[in-house]
C-alpha cells in the first residue's frame, strides 16, 4: 500500500506557487522581448526574417523527416515553388498579398503531393535520391523558364505599403512562425501526428493496426510541402524579388543540405529544437561576416593562418558557417542523438508549468507514442 | 567552317560525348556501389574525394601552399592528389562512420553529409581560392601536343577523355574481379550479409570497413583526377556539383550492387543527358530527363537493371 501511495504522490501534479507563475510569467515576457527587439532595426531585422523563414523551413522538412522519418533532400523545390507562385501572381496578377501567398501554399502543397504519390511506391533511400533529382530538375527547368523570370531578369514585386517597413515584415513572419509551430503542436497530439509516429515506427504494423498507411504518408507531403510554400512566400516578399538563382545548384543543393543540418541538429521529430537550430543557421552567415568584417576583428584576423583566406575569396562566411552545421552534426549523430531539443527539454518543460529537472523520466515526449494508440 | 550536321553526326556526336560524359559517372558510381555493398548507405562525400584529390594535385603540381611553392612533377603531383583523397576518405571511416556502425542506416548517411559539408568548408579554408585555376590535363603534359585531337569518326575527342573512358573499364573490370577472386573481397561481401557469422569465422569488421572505404576513396580520387584534369576551373566542392546526383543516379539505375551496373547506369545517365541537350533546348531539359529515367526505372524494376543480389 505504501508503496502505491507514494507512487501516487510522485504522480500528483505539480502545481504552481503564485512565485512559480510570476517567475514563467517574466520569462515569457523576455522572451517575446527578445523576439520584438529586431523590429527596431532595418537591416538586421531583414536577416531575422531570413533566419524566420529557415525555422519554418526546419518545420516543414520535420514533418518529412522527423515525424515520417523519410529523407528528403529536395525542399528548396517547395520552398522556391512558393516563392515562385507567390511573386509572379503578384507581378502579373496583381492580386491581393494574402490571395498571393495561399496560392504559393496551394502549388508547393499539390507538387508535394505528386511527391508523396512516388513516396508510396520508394520509401528509404531511394526515396531520398529522388527527392535529390527532384531538387535539382525543378529548380533548374520550371524556375527558369522566362515567363517566370520576368526574362531572366528577376521577378520585382513590393509589399503593400503598410507592411514597407523590414522590420514590419519581421513581426509577420514571426506570427506565422508562431501560428505553424502551435498548428506543428495540435498535428502531434491528433490522431494524424500519432498515426504518422506509428508509421515510422513500422509501417506494416501501423497497417496492421488499421492507419490508411497511403493517406497518411500523402497528409504528411502535403503540410510539409504546405508549410514550405507558406516561407517561400515569406521569401519572396521578404527581398521584394524572385530570382531563381537562390534555388538553383550549387545554392540550392546547399540549402537542401542545411535543411537536413537543422532538423538533425535540432533533434528529429523536436519542433522546439528544430525552430531554434533554424534560428541559429539562418542567422549565422549574416552574424559570422559582421563578425569578420567588424573593426577590431579585421586587422588581426588578416594573420590567422587559415581565416585569412577569408578575405581573399568572394565565398564569404558560407563555407565557415557550412562548417560549423557539419561539425555540429557530426556531434550530434555521434554524441548527443537527441539534438538541441533534447538539451532544451529541461527549460522547456519548465516554461510549460512543469518542475525543472535536469533528468525528467516522466515520458519521452511524442517518441514514447505507440501505433496502438491510433485509432483508424 | 560551316558545318552542316548530318543525320548521322546528329545522332552520332551525343553517342560519343554522353559515352565520355557517362565514364564519370560510372566512376563515382562504382565507388558508391562498392560502399554500398558493404555498409549498405549511400555516401554522399564520394564526389568530394575527388575534388580534394585534384585541388592537392594541383596545388602540388604548380601552386603555393603554406607559402611553399611545390612544383612537383605531374605524374607524383597527381600520386600525392590520389593519395591525399584515399587519405580522406579512411579518416572519414575512422572519425565517422565507424562510431555509427551499429545505428540506423539514415543516421548513416547523414553523416556522410556531414563529411561532405566539411570538406567543402575545409577546402575553403585551405587551399587559397583566388589563384585556383586549372589542372594541367595529361594532354598537356604527357603526350606532346595538346591541341592534338583522337579524329574518331570526325568528332574531338580529347585523350583525356579516352583516357576517362580507358579507367573506367579497367577500374569497373579490377573491381569485379575483385569481389569475384580475391579472399578480402569476399570478406567483404560477406560481411554485408551477415555480420555476426563473418566475425565468428573470424572476419575483422572493422578491418573489412576500413578496406572498403580506402578503395571508395581511391576510385573517388581518381575519378576527380580523370574528370577535373583540363577542366577549366577548379573550386571547392566542383565534383560534387558536377557529378554527384550524375553518378547517385547511375548507381540506382544500374541497381546499387552491381558492379557492371554502376558502369551500365553511368553510360546511360551520360547518353540520357547529351540527347536531351541534343534534342531539346528548354532549360534543365538534362536534369528533368534524367529525373523521369530514374523514376520510371525505379517504379518499373524496384531493384534497378542489373540489382540481383541483394
Amino acid at each position: 500500500m505504501t508503496a502505491v501511495s507514494t507512487s501516487t504522490a510522485a504522480r500528483m501534479p505539480y502545481r504552481l506557487s503564485g512565485a512559480g507563475v510570476a517567475a514563467r510569467g517574466l520569462a515569457y515576457l523576455g522572451l517575446g522581448v527578445v523576439l520584438f527587439l529586431p523590429w527596431f532595426t532595418t537591416d538586421f531585422s531583414k536577416t531575422c526574417s531570413l533566419a524566420v523563414i529557415y525555422a519554418l523551413m526546419g518545420l516543414s522538412l520535420n514533418i518529412v523527416v522527423g515525424y515520417t522519418g523519410q529523407l528528403s533532400l529536395g525542399h528548396q523545390g517547395f520552398l522556391g515553388l512558393g516563392a515562385l507562385v507567390t511573386a509572379n501572381v503578384v507581378f502579373k496578377a496583381n492580386l491581393p498579398i494574402w490571395l498571393a501567398m495561399t496560392l504559393g501554399v496551394l502549388a508547393a502543397m499539390a507538387v508535394a503531393l505528386v511527391l508523396g504519390l512516388v513516396a508510396l511506391r520508394i520509401t528509404g533511400l531511394y526515396l531520398s535520391l529522388i527527392t535529390l533529382v527532384f531538387g535539382s530538375a525543378i529548380t533548374s527547368s520550371l524556375f527558369a523558364l522566362a515567363t517566370f523570370t520576368d526574362n531572366n531578369s528577376g521577378v520585382k514585386i513590393q509589399r503593400p505599403s503598410y507592411l514597407a517597413d523590414n522590420g514590419d515584415w519581421y513581426l509577420v513572419c514571426v506570427a506565422v512562425l508562431l501560428a505553424v509551430f502551435y498548428l506543428d503542436y495540435r498535428l502531434t497530439i491528433s490522431k494524424v501526428g500519432r498515426a504518422l509516429l506509428a508509421l515510422k515506427e513500422n509501417e506494416r504494423v501501423a497497417e496492421a493496426f488499421g492507419i490508411g498507411v497511403t493517406s497518411y504518408k500523402l497528409i504528411a507531403f502535403a503540410l510539409s510541402g504546405a508549410i514550405a510554400g507558406l516561407a517561400g512566400g515569406l521569401y519572396a516578399f521578404r527581398g521584394e524579388l524572385y530570382s531563381e538563382k537562390d534555388f538553383q545548384d550549387p545554392n540550392g543543393f546547399t540549402l537542401a543540405l542545411l535543411f537536413v543540418v537543422m532538423c538533425v541538429v535540432g533533434g528529429l521529430g523536436n519542433r522546439l529544437g528544430v525552430v531554434v537550430a533554424g534560428l541559429f543557421f539562418g542567422l549565422i552567415n549574416e552574424l559570422l561576416d559582421d563578425f569578420f568584417y567588424a573593426g577590431w576583428v579585421k586587422p588581426w584576423m588578416h594573420h590567422v593562418p587559415f581565416l585569412s583566406s577569408y578575405y581573399d575569396s568572394d565565398v564569404k562566411a558560407s563555407y565557415l558557417a557550412s562548417l560549423i552545421g557539419a561539425l555540429l552534426l557530426l556531434q550530434t549523430l555521434i554524441f548527443n542523438r537527441g539534438g538541441l531539443g533534447a538539451q532544451l527539454r529541461p527549460l522547456s518543460r519548465w516554461m510549460t508549468g512543469h518542475r525543472f529537472e535536469l533528468h525528467d523520466e516522466s515520458d519521452a515526449g511524442i517518441a514514447a507514442v505507440e501505433g496502438s494508440s491510433v485509432r483508424a | 567552317m560551316i558545318l552542316a550536321l548530318n543525320a548521322q553526326q546528329q545522332l552520332g556526336q551525343p553517342l560519343v560525348l554522353g559515352i565520355i560524359e557517362g565514364s564519370v559517372y560510372g566512376l563515382i558510381a562504382l565507388g558508391l556501389v562498392l560502399l554500398y555493398k558493404s555498409n549498405r548507405i549511400f555516401n554522399f562525400a564520394q564526389a568530394e574525394f575527388g575534388t580534394i584529390a585534384a585541388l592537392t594535385a594541383y596545388f602540388a603540381y604548380n601552386g603555393k601552399l603554406f607559402g611553399i611553392p611545390w612544383h612537383m612533377p605531374w605524374l607524383v603531383a597527381v600520386l600525392v592528389g590520389i593519395v591525399l583523397g584515399t587519405l580522406s576518405a579512411v579518416l572519414t571511416e575512422r572519425l565517422v562512420i565507424r562510431p555509427l556502425f551499429r545505428q540506423p542506416k539514415v543516421i548513416l548517411v547523414v553523416g556522410t553529409v556531414g563529411v561532405l559539408l566539411a570538406s567543402i568548408a575545409v577546402e575553403y579554408l585551405v587551399f587559397p581560392t583566388q589563384d585556383t585555376a586549372s589542372l594541367p590535363s595529361v594532354t598537356d603534359v604527357g603526350l606532346k601536343d595538346p591541341a592534338f585531337r583522337v579524329g574518331f569518326a570526325a568528332y574531338n575527342v580529347s585523350w583525356e577523355q579516352v583516357l576517362t573512358l580507358v579507367v573506367l573499364i579497367a577500374m569497373a573490370l579490377g573491381a569485379v574481379a575483385f569481389f569475384r577472386y580475391s579472399r578480402q573481397g569476399t570478406a567483404i561481401l560477406a560481411v554485408s550479409q551477415e555480420p555476426t557469422a563473418a566475425a565468428t569465422v573470424g572476419i575483422s569488421i572493422g578491418r573489412v570497413s576500413l578496406l572498403t572505404w580506402t578503395l571508395a576513396g581511391f576510385l573517388g580520387s581518381v575519378a576527380g583526377i580523370v574528370s577535373i584534369g583540363g577542366a577549366p576551373l577548379l573550386v571547392p566542392g566542383i565534383m560534387t556539383g558536377t557529378t554527384l546526383v550524375g553518378g547517385i543516379t547511375a548507381a540506382v539505375l544500374g541497381g546499387v550492387t552491381s558492379m557492371p551496373g554502376a558502369f551500365l547506369g553511368g553510360l546511360l545517365v551520360g547518353l540520357v543527358h547529351q540527347y536531351t541537350s541534343a534534342f531539346f533546348s528548354f532549360p534543365g531539359a538534362q536534369n528533368v530527363a534524367v529525373g523521369l529515367v530514374l523514376l520510371v526505372v525505379l517504379l518499373a524494376f524496384p531493384k534497378g537493371l542489373l540489382g540481383s543480389e541483394t
